[in-house]
């Protein structure tokens, strides 16, 4: 007992600074936005094989689904899409970068905009909820500020999760 | 004149919901997504998952991110599929088009939006739309012998997002619409990380979750009370569910297993206790996830407080639900159990539900496409290859324009060619 004391103050006298934990639940949040597990988000190189052919062709040669499809009809393709369209094809940019170029960041936050859209915080914090089983979370650990409802899900916590990012 | 046939295209981050003016034909939906089941060895281009039969570790590639339509190659697909003989077996050289828009959309998006309407498909004219705009069209408030409110708010509550939409005299009130970043994708995904935690792995199985997440989940008006009940010991729980998941292998899908049914071999349970109501109660305290956003109650009194003040009675009377996220059981209980303390003591709260809230929003798009108000608002083919771009955001802007006001008034009109204008920032006038 007495030697096992001062490793463990050693432990909880570094915390988790407020900045990790804000970069670990901004990570955590994008990874609620993923729309497949295995792949970061974003990330769409879904048609797995074809995808991975594309890529490695010098990186340049792009695979496209859109044009491969097999579909008649009174709309089916008379003329070769134009340089538009294909650009927009051929050329995918993520949200992020699409944000930076539309020019929205630059122009009168008194314009509403997506950038300016978002409900503000709320007036009173939300209780916490155990990040084991979900009942009431009133204690907090103390390595990596997650909350736990008691002694059983503190002891399950600090085996599997105890700084992941999990919530 | 002939009016053309009018395609309505209500193109969601999860599902399109699309129908034709001229065909009796009931709405039809389609996933928005390039689906790849890697137990058929096939990949599903949007309506055809109808033949999926094994649903396990399903991919998704969908055209949207963040709510917004990044890519336009599977976006293409998609579409090319459901103008094919295969769905709606339409030309749409001959046709006009109403599509929805995201609620905020990009102004350098809105551009490949009407490249691929009159460019790629050649559409006769465009009208573009966010959902919740066309609610004042449909039949959402509509009370017996009464017109339409005057004053309404739309919740919005999809797969990308939840939106708060003030509506007056029919336009949108964009300085007052707010943002929840919590929708029905993020509820999927975080029920995914519970179970998997608590039970089962099932982070590759999107599907099988969002199965679970629609069949199981409510939302708690005693959250306090269902929690304890689900620490009660089994007998005393009445909230806990036995799911048994499904097997793909005998063709069988997942379900909620009666609670007198005797277990049968081979079957994997997933219990489903507080995660019945967690899950959804995300929307209403959106903080618990980290996620610093007022929930939905207190996110409607930050808009209704930035409208005009003597109105705020009647948009506290006319609060309307759109989106699958409203369907959860309890909702709107739930809802008015939070406005009802925040709101004036002396004010009437009414909230409006829809039989469908998923298609609420094409329905009443269906309503304005067989009027001929709709000419009036579209673009023509031959209007966008004279103006551009530009004319078609100045047309559909109209909507925008009393959010606009002040800012128009200090920038001159632009009498540029669309062509060599920057685009970018003078579509943004009109906000
Ligand atoms: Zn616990
Ligand atoms: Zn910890």
């Amino acid at each position: 007992m007495p030697r096992r004391q001062p490793i463990r103050r050693a432990q909880e006298s570094q915390p988790l600074d407020a900045e990790t934990i804000a970069k670990r639940t901004k990570r955590h949040l994008d990874e609620l936005e993923r729309s497949n597990y295995a792949e970061p988000s974003g990330s769409y190189h879904g048609m797995d094989e074809d995808d991975q052919a594309g890529k490695s062709a010098k990186g340049r040669a792009r695979q496209t689904v859109s044009d491969k499809r097999q579909l008649s009809g009174p709309s089916a393709k008379r003329k070769k899409a134009n340089m538009n369209i294909r650009t927009a094809i051929l050329y995918r940019k993520n949200f992020a970068t699409l944000i930076e170029e539309s020019g929205l960041t630059n122009i009168s936050s008194s314009i509403p905009t997506y950038l300016t859209a978002a409900a503000a915080p709320p007036k009173e914090p939300t209780r916490p909820l155990c990040t084991v089983c979900g009942y009431w979370g009133n204690y907090k650990c103390k390595k990596c500020a997650m909350p736990f409802c008691g002694l059983d899900c503190r002891s399950v916590h600090d085996e599997t999760r105890c700084e992941r990012r999990v919530i | 004149m002939r009016r053309a046939p009018v395609i309505v295209l209500d193109n969601g981050a999860s599902t399109i919901k699309v129908g034709v003016t001229t065909s009796s034909k009931d709405v039809r939906i389609v996933p928005n997504a390039i689906v790849r089941s890697k137990g058929d060895k096939t990949a599903y281009f949007g309506h055809e998952f109808d033949a999926c039969k094994d649903f396990s570790s399903l991919h998704f590639r969908l055209p949207f991110e963040r709510g917004y339509l990044v890519d336009w190659d599977a976006q293409k697909a998609i579409w090319d599929g459901i103008f094919s003989d295969q769905v709606l077996n339409i030309d749409t050289a001959e046709t006009s088009l109403l599509i929805t828009e995201p609620y905020f959309n990009l102004p350098n998006i809105q551009e490949v939006y009407d490249q691929f309407v009159f460019e790629e498909y050649e559409f006769q004219s465009y009208f573009c739309s966010t959902p919740a705009a066309l609610i004042p069209h449909g039949r959402l408030f509509s009370a017996p012998g009464l017109p339409n409110p005057e004053c309404m708010i739309v919740v919005d509550a999809g797969f990308s997002f939840t939106h708060i939409v003030p509506i007056m005299g029919g336009v949108v009130i964009w300085s007052a619409v707010k943002r929840i970043d919590v929708g029905g994708k993020l509820l999927t995904n975080h029920l995914k990380e519970l179970i998997s935690f608590r039970q089962w792995n099932m982070m590759e199985e999107t599907y099988i979750v969002n199965e679970v997440k629609e069949k199981c989940c409510y939302v708690s008006t005693q959250f306090s009370a269902d929690l304890e009940t689900c620490r009660a010991d089994k007998s005393r729980n009445t909230i806990v569910q036995e799911y048994v998941l499904p097997d793909f292998s005998r063709n069988r899908h997942g379900y909620i297993r009666q609670p007198d049914a005797l277990p049968v071999d081979g079957e994997q349970i997933l219990y489903m206790g507080n995660e019945r109501f967690s899950i959804p109660e995300v929307l209403f305290c959106p903080d618990r996830i980290g996620l610093h956003q007022a929930g939905l109650g207190e996110a409607i009194v930050q808009s209704i407080n930035l409208l005009p003040e003597d109105l705020h009675g009647m948009f506290w009377a006319n609060i309307g639900l759109i989106g699958g996220g409203t369907m959860f059981p309890g909702f709107v209980a739930r809802l008015m159990a939070e406005l009802r303390p925040r709101a004036p003591a002396d004010c009437e709260i009414k909230i409006y539900e829809s039989n469908n809230a998923t298609t609420e929003a094409y329905h009443s798009a269906m309503a304005l496409a067989t009027t001929s108000a709709l000419t009036n608002l579209a673009v023509t083919r031959a209007e966008y290859l004279e103006g551009g771009s530009g004319y078609c955001r100045r047309k559909f802007g109209t909507d925008y324009e009393r959010a606009g006001n002040e800012e128009r008034a200090r920038t001159p009109p632009a009498s540029v060619p669309a062509k060599a204008r920057s685009r970018t920032v003078s579509a943004m006038k009109r906000r």
